[in-house]
């Protein structure tokens, strides 16, 4: 775990002093799982006025291996927290994207540069849609998301 | 006043020859200091440069291009990865000017 706690404090410490706009870190209270928030700057009438809240969960080996992302939903009034429309985007929060992916991932990449990676995949989304199938993965779904073959067969979005 | 110096310490400090105050872009700890295993900097823990020119910890290049995944490609630019030579970077030593001014001197 020393590989990844040193740099996840590295990481913390760097947050804690500066984030990019639209990212607030919400919860790090161990090297396991942390909890950040992303709103989209621009304007974008799918996502204006919403905040989303993204789960991070790390192994020991992180940054070697990527992390697991997933967006997380939350119903509380004073914090709502929807999952972003987007045809990457399954309805349980899994995201289909290259970084994230087992054959995308860069270990140059952090928790800062993934959540400004996300920012701007919603900011330049312009789709009010799920992904195809999303009723049917959502349902029968049982694997992590790190397991699951995604087919990127739609580079466009 | 003539001056002869009794006793003297020489003091050097070593740093890679790269740019300065760079860190690693896997475990983001400085050049000059280790990999996040290792405990002392220097040849023990030391940097390799790719022919794409970007460089790492060789113990963090290592653990990342023993990955399935990783294709053997640079993490910075996804070129494969090849070292630049058979040597690590190389060092600078240079006496730290302030530091080796630690000169015990006796007025004669």
């Amino acid at each position: 775990m020393a590989f990844a706690s040193r740099r996840l404090g590295k990481e913390l410490t760097k947050m804690h002093d500066k984030l990019p706009p639209g990212i607030a870190l919400v919860k790090a209270d161990d090297f396991k799982e942390w909890l950040m928030d992303i709103r989209v700057i621009d304007t974008n009438p799918l996502y204006d006025n919403e905040t989303y809240r993204l789960k991070f969960s790390f192994t020991g080996s992180y940054p070697i291996e990527a992390p697991e992302v997933t967006f997380q939903l939350s119903t509380a009034a004073d914090t709502p927290r929807p999952i972003p429309w987007h045809p990457h985007i399954y309805s349980n929060g899994i995201i289909c994207l290259d970084l994230l992916d087992r054959q995308g991932w860069s270990p140059v990449h952090n928790v800062e540069s993934i959540c400004v990676s996300l920012q701007s995949m919603l900011t330049s989304n312009t789709k009010k849609e799920r992904p195809p199938g999303d009723e049917n993965f959502v349902k029968y779904n049982t694997q992590r998301p790190r397991d699951i073959n995604f087919v990127f067969h739609d580079n466009q979005v | 006043m003539k001056v002869t110096i009794s006793k003297w310490n020489g003091v050097a400090a070593w740093r890679w020859d790269m740019p300065d105050d760079d860190v690693c872009g896997i475990c983001r700890n400085p050049y000059d200091s280790t990999c996040s295993k290792c405990k002392f900097p220097g040849d023990e823990c030391p940097l390799l440069l790719g022919e794409c020119n970007h460089s790492f910890h060789m113990h963090c290049i290592f653990s990342w291009l023993r990955q399935e995944s990783s294709g053997e490609k640079c993490p910075m630019c996804r070129q494969p990865f090849k070292s630049k030579s058979q040597e690590t970077a190389g060092t600078t030593t240079q006496p730290a000017a302030q530091e080796a001014a630690a000169v015990t001197v006796t007025p004669a």
